[in-house]
């Protein structure tokens, strides 16, 4: 090697590949991908595929006060994992670097909820489901509500301990034969309070989460 | 030299304890089961063995899946934080590091666990009047929680993952529904091996009051979840050498140690043996006096009937009842007194009440009924009224206090009416005809009870049995009821054998 071989200026860097897509779109895709989003969905996926399973080989009572004991667990188990997306990598660098981040957490709550309630509702499609979509469209965002505003304290990596605590709970209400509002999974698809209370507190969660975010503090020790 | 070495370990189980995230779980698993189990457990009656099946059922609901999804998110901690080739240079092996991780959650977890079953125990204690604390389901129960803890710990160790804890929580979750599920269905003859099942059906009301529970279905159930505890430890042990390739497997061994290899194998065949075991012996159980029995395991010398000194009540009729349930003796007896005293002189009047046993071995869903167990109803010489806890309509179940009430006293007198009217139990022979409704109804009214229901007269289309509605058996109890008191007695006494043999119709009632 002589010294005009390193005097010679290198190549000059291959220009990045222009992103097809508006900046925006590439945006929310970044961060859906550091949510582990497409993971998220992908485990939604199985937790329908259980209860399509469940229902297809006569896991749960079919009918009668207790057959919405298995899909109640589902349900609020798929509310669990998709709020495990609310945790953030990037922490403080983020929240103040992105003016954005509201409408993204907004966005992505948003988002997940609904593919959760699709994503469950296609795997049982034809196999009458308990209920039907409005008793599980219910349950995964009451539960999600939990979930969201669990995760502005216990940070969103540990935010599915509560809406796991309410199931269980839930459990409990259902077999006491409840008729409280709040124990809005054991109701009947049309009760009025309990929908109420389930987007009451959605819609709290939500607009905490889209607000302050998920802590990061308590996770990261874990 | 050797303390300190011995301490070393013992400090990361310490920092590990003091750091663990059960920790912050531990006041949801309280509320849980101050909730649930601790709320249902208060509504049987207090007698040891019934109030005990909740360490089995509802606490393992409330514990299990926490258990397996914290000790996921605990397992997982290297792998989410990749820190995997930094902790591989440091002087403790990975087993180390693990064992000190799971040692720490289930501490936390079992010391919850056993503050939680003292609770029940002690609630217990202070209501129950007969008997002791039963310590197979406490072992049961442990090895439960430590099972479902040890199964999210090896699911977070191999698929570490952001996603892992709360999947390996929903596991835990729909792994004791479905057992429930299927431990409710099964039934003799059929296939055994639910009873296996983390959660099994609240035994009958006097289970392991008349006869001692066999453990022979627990010790299976310790086999089968240690079994399992144990090969996932030896799966951890050996996780080192399955992330080699094929082609590094005896680097691999030689990295993780072969003794420490030797020491997996051992745990996963012992795991996997013991596993087996227990489910081939499960699938030979058969429904015994109190309970279920494995041959293989079973001790004829506990089937033998628990002696004990009955606590008796009541003068016009002596009222006995096993000591378990001498709460609800006042209320026993005190319903039945005027109910004897309005049959007292009639041919085959009862001289005396006593609690029986069930006569069934798990719940009545379960369809399980034993030959040469008293049934309920009057019989002998001199006539006894043999009645149990499983009263259909006024059991012996829940809080003493309970029975404190009208409509309880009313349903214990109905049986005991019905019983004498009906005669002694015959197989299939416990519907009433319209003529013995008829009595009934009008010796309740004479003793001042409301009138009684009996809805078993209808079948499924509205039809009535005998011939006759609801109407018309009230008119003639009526009619019957409006009767002096001696004139009643005396027809009652003189047409007793044809109202129970069931040829009375209602106009022959005067």
């Amino acid at each position: 090697m002589t010294a005009a071989e390193v005097r010679s200026p290198s190549a000059a860097p291959a220009a990045p590949a222009r992103w097809p897509t508006p900046p925006g779109v590439r945006l929310a895709w970044l961060h859906w991908r550091s949510r582990r989003v497409p993971a998220a969905v992908l485990a939604l996926a199985v937790c329908g595929g259980v209860l399509r399973a469940a229902l297809e080989w006569g896991w749960l009572f079919k009918t009668g006060h207790f057959a919405q004991e298995f899909p109640m667990i589902v349900e609020g188990g798929a509310a669990a994992v998709l709020v495990i997306t609310t945790h953030s990598p990037f922490g403080e660098a983020e929240r103040t670097a992105s003016r954005w981040l509201p409408y993204l957490r907004l966005g992505t709550a948003l988002a997940m909820t609904g593919m959760a309630i699709g994503i469950i509702q296609l795997c049982v499609t034809g196999a009458s489901l308990d209920g039907g979509i409005l008793v599980m469209a219910r349950n995964v965002l009451g539960v999600t509500g939990i979930g969201l505003l669990s995760s502005l304290v216990t940070g969103g990596l540990l935010a599915w301990i509560l809406p796991m605590g309410y199931i269980a709970f839930a459990e409990y209400a259902l077999l006491q034969s409840w008729t409280n509002p709040w124990t809005w999974p054991v109701r009947p698809p049309t009760d009025r309070g309990a929908w109420l209370c389930a987007c009451l507190v959605f819609g709290i969660g939500l607009a905490a989460f889209t607000i302050r975010g998920a802590r990061t503090r308590l996770a990261e020790d874990g | 030299m050797t303390a300190v070495a011995l301490s070393r370990p013992a400090r990361v189980l310490r920092i590990e304890i003091r750091r663990s995230v059960v920790l912050w779980s531990v006041p949801l698993l309280a509320a849980l089961f101050f909730f649930d189990s601790f709320r249902t457990v208060s509504g049987f009656a207090p007698v040891w063995t019934v109030r005990s099946s909740v360490l089995t059922t509802n606490m393992i609901e409330d514990f299990g899946p926490f258990a397996a999804g914290l000790a996921a998110w605990v397992a997982s901690r290297e792998g989410r934080r990749k820190t995997g080739d930094l902790l591989a240079a440091t002087s403790r092996p990975a087993w180390a590091r693990q064992l000190c991780a799971l040692g720490a959650t289930l501490f936390w977890l079992l010391a919850t666990y056993l503050a939680c079953v003292a609770a029940v125990y002690i609630d217990t204690a202070l209501q129950a009047t007969w008997g002791g604390p039963p310590l197979w389901p406490i072992a049961v129960g442990v090895v439960e929680v430590v099972t479902f803890a040890v199964i999210g710990f090896t699911v977070g160790a191999l698929f570490p993952g952001r996603f892992t804890a709360p999947l390996a929580a929903i596991g835990g979750f729909l792994l004791a529904f479905i057992g429930y599920h299927a431990a409710l269905g099964v039934q003799p003859g059929m296939s055994t091996y639910a009873l296996l099942s983390p959660s099994t059906a609240v035994p009958l009301g006097d289970a392991g009051v008349f006869y001692h529970v066999a453990p022979d279905l627990a010790i299976a159930q310790v086999m089968f979840m240690g079994g399992i505890t144990v090969g996932l430890l030896g799966l951890l042990t050996l996780a080192p050498v399955f992330r080699v390739s094929y082609r590094g497997l005896l680097a691999g061994i030689s990295r993780a140690g072969r003794w420490l290899c030797v020491a997996g194998v051992a745990l996963l065949a012992a795991g996997v043996a013991a596993a087996a075991t227990a489910f081939a012996l499960a699938g030979t159980a058969k429904p015994g006096v109190s309970g279920w029995d494995i041959p293989a395991l079973h001790d004829a010398a506990s089937d033998q009937p628990v002696p004990y000194t009955p606590d008796c009540a009541g003068i016009a009729l002596p009222v006995c009842v096993q000591p378990a349930f001498s709460a609800f003796l006042p209320a026993a007896a005190a319903a039945l007194q005027p109910a004897a005293a309005e049959l007292k002189g009639l041919p085959g009047a009862p001289v005396r009440a006593e609690l029986v046993s069930d006569g069934n071995g798990t719940r009545n869903t379960q369809g399980m009924l034993f030959a040469g167990m008293p049934k309920p109803g009057v019989s002998g010489a001199p006539p006894v009224y043999n009645f149990n806890s499983d009263n259909g309509m006024a059991p012996l179940w829940g809080s003493p206090a309970g029975t404190d009430n009208a409509g309880w006293r009313a349903g214990f007198q109905q049986v005991f009416l019905s019983a004498f009217v009906a005669g002694p139990p015959q197989a299939g022979a416990d519907i009433l005809t319209p003529a013995q409704q008829a009595v009934v109804t009008a010796l309740m009214t004479a003793i001042g009870s409301p009138a009684p229901q009996f809805d078993e007269a209808f079948t499924g289309n509205g039809q009535v049995v005998g011939g006759a509605t609801q109407a018309q058996i009230a008119a003639a109890a009526q009619r019957f009821g409006s009767l002096s008191p001696a004139a009643r007695h005396a027809w009652l006494a003189a047409h007793l054998t044809a109202l129970r043999a069931g040829t009375l119709t209602l106009n022959q009632l005067p």
